[in-house]
Protein backbone atom coordinates (compact mmCIF):
# COMPACT_ATOMS: atom_id res chain seq x y z
CA UNK A 1 0.00 0.00 0.00
CA UNK A 2 1.24 3.46 -0.85
CA UNK A 3 -0.62 6.30 0.19
CA UNK A 4 -0.20 9.67 1.89
CA UNK A 5 -1.83 8.84 5.43
CA UNK A 6 -0.27 8.82 8.84
CA UNK A 7 -1.92 5.41 9.75
CA UNK A 8 -4.92 4.07 8.21
CA UNK A 9 -7.26 4.45 11.34
CA UNK A 10 -7.41 8.03 11.39
CA UNK A 11 -7.52 8.04 7.90
CA UNK A 12 -11.16 9.56 7.68
CA UNK A 13 -11.18 11.81 10.65
CA UNK A 14 -7.79 13.48 9.43
CA UNK A 15 -9.35 13.81 6.43
CA UNK A 16 -12.55 15.21 7.78
CA UNK A 17 -10.36 17.89 9.64
CA UNK A 18 -8.64 18.85 6.61
CA UNK A 19 -12.43 19.38 5.29
CA UNK A 20 -13.48 21.72 8.11
CA UNK A 21 -9.76 23.56 8.00
CA UNK A 22 -10.01 24.39 4.49
CA UNK A 23 -13.71 25.42 4.12
CA UNK A 24 -14.06 26.97 7.28
CA UNK A 25 -16.96 29.49 6.06
CA UNK A 26 -18.73 27.41 4.21
CA UNK A 27 -19.18 24.11 5.86
CA UNK A 28 -19.06 22.64 9.75
CA UNK A 29 -20.32 19.65 11.79
CA UNK A 30 -23.53 18.68 13.93
CA UNK A 31 -23.70 17.75 17.38
CA UNK A 32 -20.03 17.52 17.34
CA UNK A 33 -19.75 14.57 15.24
CA UNK A 34 -16.81 15.40 12.36
CA UNK A 35 -19.31 12.72 10.60
CA UNK A 36 -22.26 15.08 10.24
CA UNK A 37 -21.35 17.67 7.63
CA UNK A 38 -24.03 20.84 7.28
CA UNK A 39 -23.54 23.46 5.01
CA UNK A 40 -22.95 27.28 6.89
CA UNK A 41 -25.29 29.03 4.16
CA UNK A 42 -29.20 28.19 5.68
CA UNK A 43 -31.39 29.39 3.72
CA UNK A 44 -34.65 30.05 5.64
CA UNK A 45 -37.82 27.75 4.70
CA UNK A 46 -36.10 25.97 1.94
CA UNK A 47 -36.47 22.01 1.81
CA UNK A 48 -33.67 20.38 3.64
CA UNK A 49 -31.30 18.00 1.21
CA UNK A 50 -29.28 15.71 2.48
CA UNK A 51 -26.96 12.63 1.50
CA UNK A 52 -24.48 10.18 2.92
CA UNK A 53 -22.62 7.44 2.13
CA UNK A 54 -19.19 5.82 2.67
CA UNK A 55 -16.03 7.29 1.77
CA UNK A 56 -13.02 7.22 -0.84
CA UNK A 57 -15.31 8.79 -3.45
CA UNK A 58 -14.78 12.48 -3.44
CA UNK A 59 -16.06 14.55 -3.80
CA UNK A 60 -18.48 12.39 -3.67
CA UNK A 61 -20.75 13.02 -1.27
CA UNK A 62 -19.79 15.55 1.09
CA UNK A 63 -18.33 17.65 -1.55
CA UNK A 64 -21.90 18.87 -3.03
CA UNK A 65 -23.10 20.45 -0.05
CA UNK A 66 -23.27 24.17 -0.62
CA UNK A 67 -25.47 26.68 -2.25
CA UNK A 68 -27.58 24.86 -4.39
CA UNK A 69 -26.84 21.83 -4.25
CA UNK A 70 -27.42 20.01 -0.71
CA UNK A 71 -27.54 21.03 2.56
CA UNK A 72 -25.56 18.36 4.22
CA UNK A 73 -24.14 14.94 4.34
CA UNK A 74 -23.10 12.21 6.98
CA UNK A 75 -20.19 10.37 6.34
CA UNK A 76 -19.20 6.88 6.98
CA UNK A 77 -15.76 4.86 7.23
CA UNK A 78 -14.04 4.10 3.43
CA UNK A 79 -16.75 2.26 1.89
CA UNK A 80 -18.99 1.76 5.32
CA UNK A 81 -22.14 3.38 5.61
CA UNK A 82 -22.62 5.97 8.19
CA UNK A 83 -25.07 5.24 10.94
CA UNK A 84 -28.72 6.31 10.94
CA UNK A 85 -27.90 8.15 14.12
CA UNK A 86 -25.48 10.02 12.22
CA UNK A 87 -28.07 10.85 9.25
CA UNK A 88 -30.64 11.65 12.35
CA UNK A 89 -28.16 14.57 13.39
CA UNK A 90 -27.58 16.07 10.04
CA UNK A 91 -31.91 15.39 9.34
CA UNK A 92 -32.32 17.83 12.72
CA UNK A 93 -29.73 20.17 11.70
CA UNK A 94 -30.71 20.80 8.28
CA UNK A 95 -34.63 20.88 8.78
CA UNK A 96 -35.98 24.13 8.47
CA UNK A 97 -39.81 23.09 8.98
CA UNK A 98 -40.16 22.73 5.25
CA UNK A 99 -38.73 18.66 5.84
CA UNK A 100 -35.97 16.59 3.91
CA UNK A 101 -35.25 14.78 1.02
CA UNK A 102 -32.61 12.20 1.14
CA UNK A 103 -30.97 11.20 -2.09
CA UNK A 104 -28.04 8.93 -1.76
CA UNK A 105 -27.13 5.36 -3.69
CA UNK A 106 -28.73 2.29 -3.89
CA UNK A 107 -26.79 0.08 -1.62
CA UNK A 108 -28.08 -2.13 0.94
CA UNK A 109 -26.43 -0.62 4.27
CA UNK A 110 -26.97 3.11 3.06
CA UNK A 111 -31.13 2.07 2.33
CA UNK A 112 -30.94 0.05 5.69
CA UNK A 113 -29.41 3.35 7.74
CA UNK A 114 -31.25 5.86 5.87
CA UNK A 115 -34.57 4.27 6.05
CA UNK A 116 -34.22 4.15 10.13
CA UNK A 117 -33.02 7.71 10.03
CA UNK A 118 -36.43 8.77 8.65
CA UNK A 119 -38.57 6.79 10.93
CA UNK A 120 -36.25 8.05 13.99
CA UNK A 121 -36.90 12.16 12.61
CA UNK A 122 -40.84 11.11 12.08
CA UNK A 123 -40.93 9.10 15.13
CA UNK A 124 -38.84 11.34 17.74
CA UNK A 125 -38.50 14.77 15.89
CA UNK A 126 -41.71 14.84 13.42
CA UNK A 127 -39.24 15.85 10.96
CA UNK A 128 -41.09 14.78 7.53
CA UNK A 129 -38.90 13.23 5.20
CA UNK A 130 -38.83 11.81 1.60
CA UNK A 131 -36.09 9.20 -0.12
CA UNK A 132 -34.93 9.46 -3.60
CA UNK A 133 -32.01 6.22 -4.23
CA UNK A 134 -30.25 6.68 -7.27
CA UNK A 135 -28.86 3.57 -9.60
CA UNK A 136 -27.82 4.43 -12.59
CA UNK A 137 -25.29 1.91 -13.37
CA UNK A 138 -26.91 -0.38 -16.61
CA UNK A 139 -23.78 -2.30 -15.86
CA UNK A 140 -24.81 -3.81 -12.95
CA UNK A 141 -28.59 -5.10 -13.13
CA UNK A 142 -30.91 -4.72 -16.30
CA UNK A 143 -33.95 -2.55 -15.96
CA UNK A 144 -36.47 -3.11 -13.24
CA UNK A 145 -40.08 -4.29 -14.30
CA UNK A 146 -43.17 -2.36 -12.90
CA UNK A 147 -43.51 -2.43 -9.12
CA UNK A 148 -39.98 -4.02 -8.97
CA UNK A 149 -37.49 -2.23 -6.68
CA UNK A 150 -34.77 -0.89 -8.56
CA UNK A 151 -31.35 -3.22 -8.89
CA UNK A 152 -29.06 -0.90 -10.34
CA UNK A 153 -26.25 0.85 -8.55
CA UNK A 154 -25.47 4.25 -8.05
CA UNK A 155 -22.73 6.03 -9.29
CA UNK A 156 -21.06 9.10 -10.59
CA UNK A 157 -24.57 9.94 -12.19
CA UNK A 158 -26.06 11.00 -8.85
CA UNK A 159 -24.17 14.59 -9.27
CA UNK A 160 -26.99 15.32 -11.89
CA UNK A 161 -29.87 14.39 -9.50
CA UNK A 162 -28.09 16.59 -6.60
CA UNK A 163 -28.15 19.27 -9.01
CA UNK A 164 -31.56 19.70 -10.65
CA UNK A 165 -32.91 18.65 -6.71
CA UNK A 166 -30.77 21.00 -5.53
CA UNK A 167 -31.68 23.90 -7.60
CA UNK A 168 -35.61 23.35 -7.32
CA UNK A 169 -34.94 23.69 -3.73
CA UNK A 170 -33.03 26.54 -3.90
CA UNK A 171 -35.89 28.24 -6.15
CA UNK A 172 -38.71 27.39 -2.99
CA UNK A 173 -39.92 24.60 -4.17
CA UNK A 174 -41.98 22.11 -1.43
CA UNK A 175 -40.96 18.84 -0.56
CA UNK A 176 -43.01 17.25 -2.63
CA UNK A 177 -41.84 19.02 -5.61
CA UNK A 178 -38.27 19.02 -5.13
CA UNK A 179 -38.57 15.08 -4.66
CA UNK A 180 -40.66 14.95 -7.98
CA UNK A 181 -37.32 16.72 -9.63
CA UNK A 182 -34.99 14.01 -8.20
CA UNK A 183 -36.92 10.92 -9.23
CA UNK A 184 -37.41 12.58 -12.69
CA UNK A 185 -33.71 13.16 -12.94
CA UNK A 186 -33.24 9.42 -11.54
CA UNK A 187 -35.12 8.32 -14.37
CA UNK A 188 -33.05 10.10 -17.31
CA UNK A 189 -29.83 9.56 -16.40
CA UNK A 190 -27.70 6.49 -17.16
CA UNK A 191 -24.05 5.81 -16.22
CA UNK A 192 -21.34 3.16 -17.44
CA UNK A 193 -18.05 2.88 -16.20
CA UNK A 194 -14.62 0.93 -17.32
CA UNK A 195 -11.83 0.52 -14.36
CA UNK A 196 -8.31 -0.18 -15.47
CA UNK A 197 -6.73 -0.93 -11.94
CA UNK A 198 -8.12 -1.48 -8.29
CA UNK A 199 -8.17 0.76 -4.84
CA UNK A 200 -6.99 -0.04 -1.85
CA UNK A 201 -8.69 0.15 1.31
CA UNK A 202 -6.29 1.90 3.67
CA UNK A 203 -7.75 -0.69 6.88
CA UNK A 204 -7.46 -3.74 5.01
CA UNK A 205 -3.95 -2.79 2.97
CA UNK A 206 -3.55 -4.61 -0.52
CA UNK A 207 -5.70 -4.04 -3.30
CA UNK A 208 -9.79 -4.83 -3.20
CA UNK A 209 -9.26 -6.93 -6.09
CA UNK A 210 -6.52 -8.34 -9.08
CA UNK A 211 -6.85 -7.20 -12.82
CA UNK A 212 -3.60 -7.86 -15.20
CA UNK A 213 -1.72 -4.70 -15.97
CA UNK A 214 -3.15 -5.23 -19.56
CA UNK A 215 -6.53 -5.77 -18.93
CA UNK A 216 -10.02 -3.84 -18.05
CA UNK A 217 -13.14 -4.54 -16.83
CA UNK A 218 -16.15 -2.87 -18.47
CA UNK A 219 -19.11 -2.06 -15.97
CA UNK A 220 -16.90 -2.50 -13.08
CA UNK A 221 -18.56 -0.90 -9.82
CA UNK A 222 -16.91 1.52 -7.91
CA UNK A 223 -16.49 -0.47 -5.15
CA UNK A 224 -14.88 -3.30 -7.07
CA UNK A 225 -18.26 -4.89 -8.02
CA UNK A 226 -17.92 -7.06 -10.98
CA UNK A 227 -18.80 -6.03 -14.09
CA UNK A 228 -20.39 -7.09 -17.37
CA UNK A 229 -16.57 -7.97 -19.28
CA UNK A 230 -12.90 -8.34 -18.50
CA UNK A 231 -10.56 -8.16 -21.48
CA UNK A 232 -7.89 -6.90 -22.81
CA UNK A 233 -7.24 -3.48 -22.42
CA UNK A 234 -8.39 -1.87 -26.04
CA UNK A 235 -8.10 1.50 -27.58
CA UNK A 236 -10.40 4.23 -26.09
CA UNK A 237 -12.57 4.60 -28.81
CA UNK A 238 -13.63 0.72 -28.95
CA UNK A 239 -14.07 1.33 -24.93
CA UNK A 240 -15.81 4.04 -25.37
CA UNK A 241 -18.17 2.70 -28.33
CA UNK A 242 -18.67 -0.54 -25.59
CA UNK A 243 -19.46 1.60 -22.79
CA UNK A 244 -22.09 3.78 -24.71
CA UNK A 245 -24.22 1.10 -26.77
CA UNK A 246 -26.01 0.04 -23.38
CA UNK A 247 -26.42 3.71 -22.27
CA UNK A 248 -28.01 4.46 -25.46
CA UNK A 249 -30.31 1.31 -25.87
CA UNK A 250 -31.25 1.41 -22.14
CA UNK A 251 -33.00 4.93 -21.87
CA UNK A 252 -33.74 4.40 -25.11
CA UNK A 253 -32.47 7.46 -27.35
CA UNK A 254 -33.97 8.67 -29.96
CA UNK A 255 -32.63 11.71 -33.05
CA UNK A 256 -33.54 14.89 -31.96
CA UNK A 257 -33.25 14.40 -27.91
CA UNK A 258 -30.70 16.71 -25.87
CA UNK A 259 -28.29 15.69 -23.05
CA UNK A 260 -26.42 16.87 -20.51
CA UNK A 261 -22.56 14.07 -20.59
CA UNK A 262 -20.52 13.84 -17.49
CA UNK A 263 -17.17 12.10 -17.99
CA UNK A 264 -16.50 11.24 -14.79
CA UNK A 265 -12.95 10.28 -13.68
CA UNK A 266 -12.14 7.37 -10.92
CA UNK A 267 -9.28 8.85 -9.07
CA UNK A 268 -6.10 7.84 -11.27
CA UNK A 269 -7.28 8.52 -14.79
CA UNK A 270 -6.07 11.76 -15.70
CA UNK A 271 -8.25 14.58 -17.43
CA UNK A 272 -6.40 14.09 -20.92
CA UNK A 273 -7.56 10.97 -21.06
CA UNK A 274 -11.02 11.93 -19.86
CA UNK A 275 -11.09 14.66 -22.98
CA UNK A 276 -10.41 11.71 -25.35
CA UNK A 277 -13.02 9.82 -24.04
CA UNK A 278 -15.25 12.64 -24.44
CA UNK A 279 -14.00 13.14 -28.16
CA UNK A 280 -15.42 9.83 -28.65
CA UNK A 281 -18.66 10.23 -27.11
CA UNK A 282 -19.31 13.75 -28.92
CA UNK A 283 -18.39 11.72 -32.17
CA UNK A 284 -21.27 9.16 -31.03
CA UNK A 285 -23.73 11.56 -30.16
CA UNK A 286 -23.23 13.50 -33.27
CA UNK A 287 -23.74 9.85 -35.85
CA UNK A 288 -27.01 9.70 -33.74
CA UNK A 289 -28.49 13.03 -33.65
CA UNK A 290 -28.83 13.09 -30.48
CA UNK A 291 -27.42 17.23 -28.88
CA UNK A 292 -25.56 17.91 -26.42
CA UNK A 293 -26.48 20.39 -24.55
CA UNK A 294 -23.66 20.58 -21.36
CA UNK A 295 -20.66 18.45 -20.61
CA UNK A 296 -19.16 18.18 -17.61
CA UNK A 297 -15.34 16.68 -17.56
CA UNK A 298 -13.56 16.20 -14.19
CA UNK A 299 -13.58 13.93 -11.10
CA UNK A 300 -17.16 14.01 -9.53
CA UNK A 301 -17.37 10.34 -8.40
CA UNK A 302 -14.05 8.61 -7.50
CA UNK A 303 -12.92 5.37 -5.67
CA UNK A 304 -9.82 6.81 -4.21
CA UNK A 305 -6.48 5.79 -6.57
CA UNK A 306 -8.79 3.50 -8.37
CA UNK A 307 -7.76 3.90 -12.42
CA UNK A 308 -10.95 4.36 -14.84
CA UNK A 309 -14.14 6.33 -15.66
CA UNK A 310 -17.50 6.28 -16.05
CA UNK A 311 -19.72 8.10 -18.54
CA UNK A 312 -23.00 9.32 -17.66
CA UNK A 313 -25.85 10.77 -19.86
CA UNK A 314 -28.79 12.95 -18.40
CA UNK A 315 -31.93 13.15 -21.01
CA UNK A 316 -33.21 16.65 -20.86
CA UNK A 317 -36.32 18.45 -21.48
CA UNK A 318 -37.13 21.94 -20.92
CA UNK A 319 -37.74 21.77 -17.31
CA UNK A 320 -34.34 19.41 -16.45
CA UNK A 321 -32.18 22.21 -18.26
CA UNK A 322 -33.64 25.12 -15.86
CA UNK A 323 -32.40 23.04 -12.85
CA UNK A 324 -29.27 21.92 -14.27
CA UNK A 325 -28.91 25.62 -15.19
CA UNK A 326 -28.86 27.22 -12.42
CA UNK A 327 -25.87 28.50 -10.61
CA UNK A 328 -24.34 26.22 -7.62
CA UNK A 329 -21.62 26.65 -5.29
CA UNK A 330 -19.89 24.47 -3.34
CA UNK A 331 -16.22 23.59 -1.99
CA UNK A 332 -16.03 21.23 -5.09
CA UNK A 333 -18.45 22.17 -7.63
CA UNK A 334 -19.03 25.70 -8.49
CA UNK A 335 -21.25 27.25 -11.64
CA UNK A 336 -22.16 30.11 -12.93
CA UNK A 337 -25.84 30.20 -14.91
CA UNK A 338 -26.15 28.52 -17.94
CA UNK B 1 -39.56 -11.62 29.94
CA UNK B 2 -39.28 -8.30 32.06
CA UNK B 3 -36.66 -5.16 32.07
CA UNK B 4 -34.31 -7.72 34.00
CA UNK B 5 -34.87 -10.71 31.41
CA UNK B 6 -34.05 -8.57 28.41
CA UNK B 7 -31.09 -7.77 29.57
CA UNK B 8 -29.97 -10.63 30.66
CA UNK B 9 -31.04 -11.97 27.23
CA UNK B 10 -28.97 -9.44 25.09
CA UNK B 11 -26.15 -9.96 28.10
CA UNK B 12 -26.29 -13.65 27.01
CA UNK B 13 -26.52 -12.87 23.03
CA UNK B 14 -23.25 -10.51 23.41
CA UNK B 15 -21.00 -13.47 25.20
CA UNK B 16 -22.37 -15.82 22.55
CA UNK B 17 -21.38 -13.23 19.54
CA UNK B 18 -18.17 -12.85 21.08
CA UNK B 19 -17.80 -16.70 21.76
CA UNK B 20 -18.45 -17.30 18.08
CA UNK B 21 -17.20 -14.82 16.73
CA UNK B 22 -14.41 -16.52 14.46
CA UNK B 23 -16.95 -18.87 13.39
CA UNK B 24 -18.76 -16.40 12.22
CA UNK B 25 -15.91 -14.68 10.11
CA UNK B 26 -15.14 -17.54 8.66
CA UNK B 27 -18.87 -18.27 7.42
CA UNK B 28 -18.67 -14.94 6.47
CA UNK B 29 -15.38 -14.88 4.34
CA UNK B 30 -17.25 -17.40 1.89
CA UNK B 31 -18.79 -14.82 0.12
CA UNK B 32 -19.09 -11.41 2.34
CA UNK B 33 -15.95 -9.18 3.21
CA UNK B 34 -16.10 -11.30 6.86
CA UNK B 35 -16.53 -8.34 9.05
CA UNK B 36 -19.95 -10.23 10.57
CA UNK B 37 -18.47 -11.86 13.29
CA UNK B 38 -16.95 -8.45 14.30
CA UNK B 39 -19.98 -6.48 13.86
CA UNK B 40 -21.99 -9.20 15.61
CA UNK B 41 -20.20 -9.08 18.73
CA UNK B 42 -19.44 -5.30 18.40
CA UNK B 43 -22.93 -4.93 17.52
CA UNK B 44 -24.52 -6.99 20.44
CA UNK B 45 -21.96 -5.88 22.98
CA UNK B 46 -22.94 -2.39 22.43
CA UNK B 47 -26.73 -3.25 23.09
CA UNK B 48 -25.98 -5.14 26.14
CA UNK B 49 -24.00 -2.35 27.63
CA UNK B 50 -26.36 0.25 26.66
CA UNK B 51 -29.26 -2.12 28.41
CA UNK B 52 -27.35 -2.24 31.48
CA UNK B 53 -26.74 0.89 31.80
CA UNK B 54 -30.49 1.47 32.18
CA UNK B 55 -33.02 1.84 34.57
CA UNK B 56 -35.78 1.36 32.56
CA UNK B 57 -38.46 -1.53 33.41
CA UNK B 58 -40.64 -0.95 30.02
CA UNK B 59 -39.19 -3.93 28.13
CA UNK B 60 -40.28 -1.78 25.16
CA UNK B 61 -38.68 1.35 25.36
CA UNK B 62 -35.49 -0.95 26.18
CA UNK B 63 -35.29 -2.60 23.61
CA UNK B 64 -35.58 0.47 21.51
CA UNK B 65 -32.93 2.03 23.70
CA UNK B 66 -30.57 -1.08 22.96
CA UNK B 67 -31.36 -1.28 19.16
CA UNK B 68 -30.16 2.22 19.20
CA UNK B 69 -27.04 1.74 20.82
CA UNK B 70 -26.16 -1.28 18.20
CA UNK B 71 -27.40 1.01 15.08
CA UNK B 72 -25.10 3.73 16.35
CA UNK B 73 -22.06 0.87 16.87
CA UNK B 74 -22.28 -0.96 14.02
CA UNK B 75 -24.14 0.76 10.70
CA UNK B 76 -23.09 -2.10 8.64
CA UNK B 77 -25.87 -3.93 6.75
CA UNK B 78 -26.30 -7.19 9.02
CA UNK B 79 -26.22 -4.40 12.23
CA UNK B 80 -28.43 -2.16 10.57
CA UNK B 81 -30.80 -5.20 10.17
CA UNK B 82 -30.36 -7.07 13.92
CA UNK B 83 -30.71 -3.00 15.67
CA UNK B 84 -34.22 -2.67 13.45
CA UNK B 85 -35.40 -5.88 15.18
CA UNK B 86 -34.49 -4.48 18.64
CA UNK B 87 -36.21 -1.54 17.55
CA UNK B 88 -38.80 -2.63 16.30
CA UNK B 89 -39.76 -5.20 19.38
CA UNK B 90 -39.24 -2.02 21.35
CA UNK B 91 -42.02 0.25 19.79
CA UNK B 92 -44.31 -2.81 19.45
CA UNK B 93 -44.05 -3.86 23.14
CA UNK B 94 -43.30 -0.46 24.40
CA UNK B 95 -45.70 0.49 27.68
CA UNK B 96 -45.29 -3.56 29.05
CA UNK B 97 -43.24 -4.42 31.88
CA UNK B 98 -44.29 -7.68 31.80
CA UNK B 99 -43.49 -8.75 28.13
CA UNK B 100 -44.03 -12.01 25.92
CA UNK B 101 -41.61 -13.91 24.27
CA UNK B 102 -42.79 -14.77 21.37
CA UNK B 103 -44.33 -11.32 20.78
CA UNK B 104 -40.59 -10.08 21.69
CA UNK B 105 -39.52 -12.69 18.67
CA UNK B 106 -42.32 -11.58 16.26
CA UNK B 107 -41.20 -8.51 16.55
CA UNK B 108 -37.70 -8.91 16.36
CA UNK B 109 -38.68 -10.41 13.25
CA UNK B 110 -41.15 -8.32 11.40
CA UNK B 111 -38.17 -5.46 12.42
CA UNK B 112 -35.58 -7.43 10.47
CA UNK B 113 -38.22 -8.02 7.60
CA UNK B 114 -39.51 -4.68 7.15
CA UNK B 115 -36.11 -3.40 6.92
CA UNK B 116 -34.58 -5.79 4.81
CA UNK B 117 -37.72 -6.21 2.87
CA UNK B 118 -36.29 -9.96 2.07
CA UNK B 119 -39.36 -12.99 1.81
CA UNK B 120 -38.81 -16.41 3.32
CA UNK B 121 -36.65 -18.62 1.37
CA UNK B 122 -34.65 -16.08 0.23
CA UNK B 123 -31.82 -17.65 2.27
CA UNK B 124 -31.71 -15.12 4.75
CA UNK B 125 -31.90 -14.66 8.49
CA UNK B 126 -35.39 -15.01 8.61
CA UNK B 127 -34.74 -18.36 7.07
CA UNK B 128 -33.47 -19.48 10.60
CA UNK B 129 -35.35 -17.12 12.69
CA UNK B 130 -38.73 -17.49 11.26
CA UNK B 131 -39.43 -21.67 12.18
CA UNK B 132 -37.81 -20.82 15.40
CA UNK B 133 -41.25 -18.14 16.17
CA UNK B 134 -43.57 -20.20 14.71
CA UNK B 135 -42.34 -23.06 17.55
CA UNK B 136 -42.36 -20.35 20.37
CA UNK B 137 -45.69 -19.36 19.48
CA UNK B 138 -46.88 -22.94 19.51
CA UNK B 139 -45.68 -23.38 23.34
CA UNK B 140 -42.07 -25.14 22.20
CA UNK B 141 -39.58 -24.58 25.12
CA UNK B 142 -36.44 -22.50 24.78
CA UNK B 143 -34.36 -25.45 24.25
CA UNK B 144 -36.38 -26.89 21.58
CA UNK B 145 -36.92 -23.66 19.70
CA UNK B 146 -32.91 -23.38 19.56
CA UNK B 147 -32.63 -26.52 18.20
CA UNK B 148 -35.10 -25.64 15.41
CA UNK B 149 -33.98 -22.82 14.85
CA UNK B 150 -30.12 -24.77 13.92
CA UNK B 151 -32.07 -27.21 11.79
CA UNK B 152 -33.28 -23.67 9.54
CA UNK B 153 -29.90 -22.58 9.44
CA UNK B 154 -28.82 -25.71 8.26
CA UNK B 155 -30.99 -25.94 5.33
CA UNK B 156 -30.56 -22.85 4.00
CA UNK B 157 -27.86 -24.76 2.30
CA UNK B 158 -29.82 -25.28 -0.86
CA UNK B 159 -31.92 -21.97 -0.62
CA UNK B 160 -30.61 -20.07 -3.73
CA UNK B 161 -29.76 -16.55 -2.72
CA UNK B 162 -31.54 -13.73 -3.86
CA UNK B 163 -30.24 -11.14 -1.74
CA UNK B 164 -26.52 -9.75 -0.84
CA UNK B 165 -23.06 -10.77 -1.94
CA UNK B 166 -23.84 -14.29 -1.87
CA UNK B 167 -27.02 -13.25 -4.42
CA UNK B 168 -23.86 -12.61 -7.11
CA UNK B 169 -23.23 -16.16 -7.27
CA UNK B 170 -26.46 -17.19 -8.45
CA UNK B 171 -26.57 -21.23 -8.86
CA UNK B 172 -23.20 -21.79 -6.68
CA UNK B 173 -24.99 -19.82 -3.58
CA UNK B 174 -27.23 -23.12 -3.52
CA UNK B 175 -24.37 -24.97 -2.09
CA UNK B 176 -24.08 -22.22 0.84
CA UNK B 177 -24.76 -21.87 4.37
CA UNK B 178 -26.03 -18.11 4.90
CA UNK B 179 -24.00 -16.06 7.33
CA UNK B 180 -27.32 -14.74 8.36
CA UNK B 181 -29.53 -18.01 9.44
CA UNK B 182 -26.29 -18.52 11.65
CA UNK B 183 -27.43 -15.36 13.52
CA UNK B 184 -30.38 -16.39 13.94
CA UNK B 185 -29.70 -20.03 15.23
CA UNK B 186 -26.93 -18.03 17.85
CA UNK B 187 -30.03 -16.10 19.23
CA UNK B 188 -32.27 -19.05 19.52
CA UNK B 189 -29.10 -20.40 21.10
CA UNK B 190 -28.76 -17.54 23.39
CA UNK B 191 -32.25 -17.13 24.58
CA UNK B 192 -32.16 -21.26 25.72
CA UNK B 193 -29.18 -20.54 27.60
CA UNK B 194 -30.30 -17.26 29.41
CA UNK B 195 -33.46 -18.87 30.68
CA UNK B 196 -35.38 -16.18 31.22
Amino acid sequence: MKKIINTPENFIPEMLEGIYAAHPNDLTFAEGDLHCLVTKHKQAGKVGIATGGGSGHLPLFLGYVGKGMLDGCSIGDVFQSPSAEQMLAVTKEIDQGAGVLYIYGNYNGDIFNFDMAAEMADMEEDIRVESVVAGEDVASAGPSAEGEPNKRRGVAGIFFVYKCAGAAAAAGKNLDEVKAVAEKTCANVRTMGVALTSCTVPRVGHPSFEIGDDEMEIGMGIHGEPGIRRGRLVPADEIVDEMMEPILKDIPYQAGDEVAVLINGLGATPLEEQYVMFRRVKQILDEKGISLWHTYVGEYATSMEMAGASISLLRLDDELKGWLAAPADTPFFKQFQL
Amino acid sequence: MNAENLKGLLSAWAALMTEKKDWLIELDSVVGDSDLGLTMSDGFAAASGAAAESELTDVGKLAYQAGKAMATAVPSTMGTLMASGLMNAGKVLKGQEEADDAAFFQAYLDGVQNRGKAQLGEKTFLDGLAPAVEALKEGKTPAETAGIAWDAFENTKGMLAKHGRMAIRGEASRDMLDPGAAVAALLMKGYAEAQL
